[in-house]
């Protein structure tokens, strides 16, 4: 991509991402205008002084409640779809996601545990931190069987090991679900997936572990380039496959763990996000990665904004919505590829 | 150089290489021929370190190839596979794509450098205008170029070639070899696998003939051509076969 090219990329994105976060703090059940957004901003953070035209109900709902919302909404989308665009091209599979691989239902079950047990290690992070261990065991424990079946982890030996363990773990989740008896209504709204209540302190979580993630897959993005063309062809460039999908495998259940304990399971955001970033930016990850998060970050906040206001004064679990509009979307990409070829 | 002693070689126990011996001098092109699943395609994958090899030794310009690591093996060693693109995920663009032949000599980064030798790599096989072209738009015969020209950008000692002349037409197939004439010119050694024996003479100094993972009979090409063996082996008289299908020429 020439200089140019990627100044102006930087631009747009900039400026979408932007508009996007306005626009989810605007609205909702009241709507609040932008001017008071930049306001409450100024004021929190360069400790400029309020005008007296932004009532402090107004500061609240902006800085208390739709901010970190929308911010986490952001990053938990960003973070599902960097994690799906390099599973995708880890494992050459247009349908790999880490729901398919495994680590989204072991994320489920380690917070199923928790929320059933009421056991509370970490104060209001006990569930994010029993979600993220259980989604990086269940990942290194797919990893250890498919290289039972397979030494050189060839990728449909890792697609169907992680598609069988995760029908498998969500078996035991639905069974813990049904004896549950009164907990069973807060795992079911969990899992449904949502952003609301959770406070700065995610966010800051969550955006440490995206940081991190990023720049590490930054740093292989060409070893991605190379696994796209498969197993034999990437050893021969030299790249030890082996070496390179364990830790972009593990790297990615990192993220979708991290991101599937703060805010539920939310469907559909790994799969379409990186099919639209890499129709519009190409397939060279040092592009992909950062328009993947670009992408899936844009689509969750946007989500969560129709979960918001669809059934005022309800909410809609962001996960049904992610669905509603992703099965359908997916249906037509898919569709259109075996027609329009 | 590539000098193979005794090696065996094969899946889940079973050896579809058994104990096979040759050597290939540097700037020598060897085609290597044989029925189907007579184990080409197995040994080619053994000598790039896709599957390991028991038994023997296997040596570039001395080197054991076992005791290579991967990106020390692909700065000596380069297969151009029958596997075709990356599916619709390869939206890469030929400069791309041939740049990641570089990955073995500069890791995550790409220098100046890296890029002239990958446009010298896109010279050398025609494919220098296609450079800003995303590969999932050509055809097999270009694509073949490509992957040809990331081969080369690795800069290998020995380039490995599994039916590199598979789909390309019969001008594409002219390209082909004569790209891979003109860089073994330049002191690297070449050993392809091909069913076409046609094409296996025309492009290389020598042919091993293979039967049941073990070389038949080995030699110049017309040799090979007259020989006892290629009949044995094919179980039919493939000379007459020939002769007969020149007729129409006639």
């Amino acid at each position: 991509m020439s200089r140019r090219k990627a100044m102006t990329l930087t631009a747009v994105s900039i400026a979408a991402v932007f508009v996007t976060l306005v626009l989810g703090i605007c609205i909702g059940s009241v709507f609040v205008p932008p001017s008071h957004i930049f306001a409450v901003m100024g004021n929190k953070l360069f400790g400029a002084s309020l005008s007296p035209d932004v009532p402090q109900s107004s500061v609240s709902i902006i800085f208390s409640v739709r901010m970190p919302r929308v911010f986490l909404a952001f990053i938990v989308g960003a973070a599902l779809s960097v994690s799906g665009a390099a599973v995708q091209s880890v494992l050459k599979n247009p349908l790999a996601s880490p729901f398919t691989l495994g680590t989204s239902s072991g994320a489920s079950l380690g917070a199923s545990l928790v929320i059933v047990s009421g056991v509370t290690f970490m104060g209001t992070f006990s569930l994010a931190f029993a979600g993220l261990s259980s989604a990086i065991i269940t990942m290194f424990f797919m990893i250890a069987f498919a290289r039972r079946l397979d030494r050189s982890l060839q990728s449909s030996t890792v697609v169907l090991t992680g598609m069988v363990l995760s029908l498998f773990i969500n078996a035991i989740v639905t069974l813990i679900a049904n004896t549950a008896d009164e907990k069973y209504k807060q795992l079911m709204k969990w899992q449904s997936g949502s952003f609301a209540g959770r406070g700065w302190e995610y966010d800051g979580i969550m955006l440490g572990v995206l940081a991190v993630c990023m720049v590490v897959f930054m740093l292989k993005a060409r070893e991605l380039d190379i696994l796209t063309f498969g197993d034999e062809q990437a050893q021969s460039i030299g790249l030890d496959t082996r070496r390179s999908k364990t830790l972009l495998l593990v790297l990615s259940a990192v993220l979708s763990g991290t991101a599937v304990s703060f805010a539920g399971v939310i469907g559909f955001v790994d799969l379409i996000a990186p099919h639209i970033a890499r129709k519009l930016f190409g397939a060279d990850h040092r592009t992909l990665i950062p328009m993947s998060a670009v992408t899936g970050g844009i689509f969750m906040v946007l989500c969560d904004l129709a979960a918001r206001i669809v059934i005022v004064p309800n909410e809609l679990p962001v996960g049904v919505v992610t669905a509603l509009i992703g099965a359908p979307f997916f249906a037509f990409v898919f569709f259109k590829r075996r027609t329009g070829r | 150089m590539l000098e193979v002693k005794n090696i065996s070689c094969g899946y889940g126990g079973r050896d579809v290489v058994k104990e096979l011996s040759f050597t290939v001098r540097t700037g020598e092109i060897l085609a290597v021929t044989g029925p189907n699943g007579c184990g080409k395609t197995t040994l080619l994958r053994a000598l790039c370190g896709i599957i390991p090899y028991h038994n023997g030794s296997a040596r570039i310009n001395g080197c054991e190839i076992s005791a290579l690591k991967r990106t020390e093996l692909s700065k000596k060693a380069a297969l151009l596979s029958q596997t075709g693109a990356g599916g619709e995920y390869a939206d890469f663009t030929v400069m791309e794509t041939v740049m990641l032949g570089r990955y073995a000599h500069s890791g995550s980064g790409a220098s100046k450098a890296d890029r002239e030798i990958a446009e010298r790599c896109l010279e050398q096989t025609g494919t220098a205008e296609l450079k800003d072209r995303l590969i999932t738009e050509l055809s097999g015969g270009q694509l073949q170029r490509v992957f040809l020209a990331r081969a080369f950008a690795q800069e290998p000692e020995v380039i490995f070639l599994d039916e590199p002349a598979n789909h390309l037409d019969l001008k594409y197939q002219l390209r082909l070899l004569e790209s891979l004439k003109s860089w073994a010119a330049q002191g690297r050694t070449v050993v392809g696998v091909f069913h076409d024996l046609n094409l296996a003479a025309a492009l290389s100094d020598r042919i091993m003939l293979m039967d049941n993972g073990k070389a038949a009979a080995e030699g110049k090409a017309a040799d090979i051509c007259r020989s006892e063996a290629l009949s044995e082996v094919y179980g039919f008289d493939v000379r007459k076969y020939m002769l007969d299908s020149l007729e129409m020429w006639n």
